[in-house]
């Protein structure tokens, strides 16, 4: 049909809180294509092009991550054992391991970054971080059992690959989450995530800019936002 | 109200229409609808439009809001799915209509036969029975058409009582409601009341299927005004490329290299 992938009007503001709040279960995961399918898939493309095959390496490679990256979260997130504080700590290790939040900290601030001191620069990238962590840990609560499915995946530009995901729940309709995969120094890492349609980098950045622009222009204005969101 | 039953049915749906596409032309320009600048819209009414915002948000905080909440705590799940299944089915017609004018034959096609399959084996809508067979709900609406016809959004508008909206999306809401079959025939038929309980209805679905987006938005944005109108903007785009991942507008984010 083509319309598979059409949803009703959800989405979820922030970073990350596509997998935070709508829960997702682990004996449900399902891996939409399994590794040697892959493979072979791509065995055949590079017998044709050497760019092509590049090209579908790195998107497979990207979809992959995806895949064992939700089912990393999905494994803290359904162990009722665990504590707030342990799964916050596994969830700053995956933030660290599978994020690039220095591109992402940085885009949200737009074009206000340049006229930031490098003083402003790493209070305002250690306070986004932090807050990313403390909004996300509030959330782990939320979580309630559904399927998570990596289906497909394109290419933009020469490092992104732009992976279309869906959590699936128990009834009504399917989330698409878009994430934005980027392949440097031989790693992947996460630096946007699209939920239904929404960025979260681009919605952080329209917040943040619209804060220092009513501020004056003066990026301390958000470094103190910043803070006052985190202290406590 | 907005239904003189002086008028055709007929003669009220061409006006409206004529007059929507007109002015929404007149007042946006015809430029061509970049589907990838998703993040940007006019906004020359801000300062009047955040006073509409905070209106807006202060009666829902006191109002809307909390009867949201009471009908979620009220009701299991399955009934609101319900509803806002027979909701989507009552307004099938209007789908249909704007797949059609979209040049979306599949779409049109596909709504067809949920509208078919919906209201028999779905029990007069109640149950999503085509969702689960393979062809998902999809919004369509006159703003979305007008969209692909390539007018732009115009400026960003803040309608009281009802949200974010653009020129161009308020527009369309008002052709739609105009052209529902269903709102025709209630008002020509002296039940004007049903179309009031109905909007009521869509309302109260609506908001409920909003609280935990809006609470998030609320609580951690800086200016949550900004957040939703970067939001709104980015997600009527999606809408318009009916969520196509091919599609996925968001834009790129450059690689910066420097240790700043």
């Amino acid at each position: 049909m083509g319309v598979m992938q059409k949803k009703s009007f959800r989405f979820f503001p922030l970073l990350s809180a596509a997998l935070l709040t709508s829960g997702l279960s682990a004996p449900a995961v399902s891996y939409a294509l399994p590794l040697d399918v892959a493979a072979s898939g791509f065995a055949i493309n590079s017998s044709y092009m050497t760019v092509a095959s590049d090209a579908t390496q790195q998107g497979e490679g990207a979809r992959n991550f995806i895949d064992s990256m939700a089912g990393r979260a999905i494994e803290f997130l359904g162990d009722e054992a665990m504590s707030t504080d342990a799964k916050k700590n596994s969830f700053k290790k995956l933030l660290k391991d599978s994020f690039d939040m220095n591109t992402i900290g940085r885009f949200a601030m737009g074009r206000y970054w340049r006229s930031a001191s490098p003083q402003q620069r790493d209070e305002y990238q250690k306070l986004f971080e932090t807050m990313v962590v403390e909004v996300y840990s509030q959330r782990f609560s939320d979580y309630q059992g559904q399927r998570f499915e990596a289906r497909t995946y394109r290419a933009d530009g020469e490092k992104d690959t732009i992976v279309t995901s869906f959590i699936i729940p128990d009834q009504g309709s399917e989330i698409q989450i878009d994430w934005r995969v980027r392949y440097k120094d031989g790693k992947y890492k996460v630096i946007d995530i699209i939920v239904e349609g929404v960025s979260m980098s681009v919605t952080q950045r329209s917040d943040f800019s619209s804060v220092i622009q009513r501020g004056g222009g003066n990026v301390q204005v958000l470094i103190d936002h910043l803070r006052e969101k985190t202290k406590g | 109200m907005f239904f003189s039953k002086k008028f055709s049915p007929q003669a009220i749906r061409k006006t409206a229409l004529m007059a929507t596409v007109v002015c929404s032309m007149a007042l946006t320009g015809c430029a061509s609808n970049n589907m990838h600048d998703t993040a940007e819209i006019a906004d020359p009414f801000e300062d009047f439009n955040r006073l509409t915002f905070d209106m807006n948000n202060a009666l829902d905080e006191a109002i809307m809001e909390p009867i949201a909440r009471g009908y979620r705590y009220v009701t299991p799940e399955f009934v609101r799915n319900s509803v806002r299944n027979a909701l989507r089915n009552l307004k099938s017609p209007v789908n249909i209509a704007n797949q059609v004018l979209q040049g979306d034959v599949e779409g049109a096609a596909g709504d067809v036969t949920r509208m078919m399959v919906n209201t028999t084996f779905g029990i007069g809508g109640l149950f999503d029975v085509a969702a689960s067979a393979g062809i998902p709900y999809e919004k369509e609406d006159f703003g979305q058409t007008l969209a692909v016809w390539g007018v732009d959004h115009g400026p960003y508008v803040m309608v009281p009582f009802f949200g974010p909206s653009s020129f161009r999306d308020s527009a369309g809401i008002l052709v739609d409601t105009f052209a529902d079959p269903l709102n025709l025939y209630l008002s020509n038929t002296d039940q004007e009341e049903w179309i009031y309980a109905r909007a009521g209805v869509t309302a109260l679905a609506t908001r409920e299927e909003f609280l935990d987006i809006v609470k998030d938005l609320r609580e951690n944005s800086f200016d949550y005004y900004a957040a939703v109108r970067s939001a709104y903007v980015q997600r009527r785009a999606a809408q318009v490329n009916d969520q196509d991942p091919e599609l996925s507008a968001a834009p790129a984010i450059p690689d910066y290299d420097d240790d700043y």
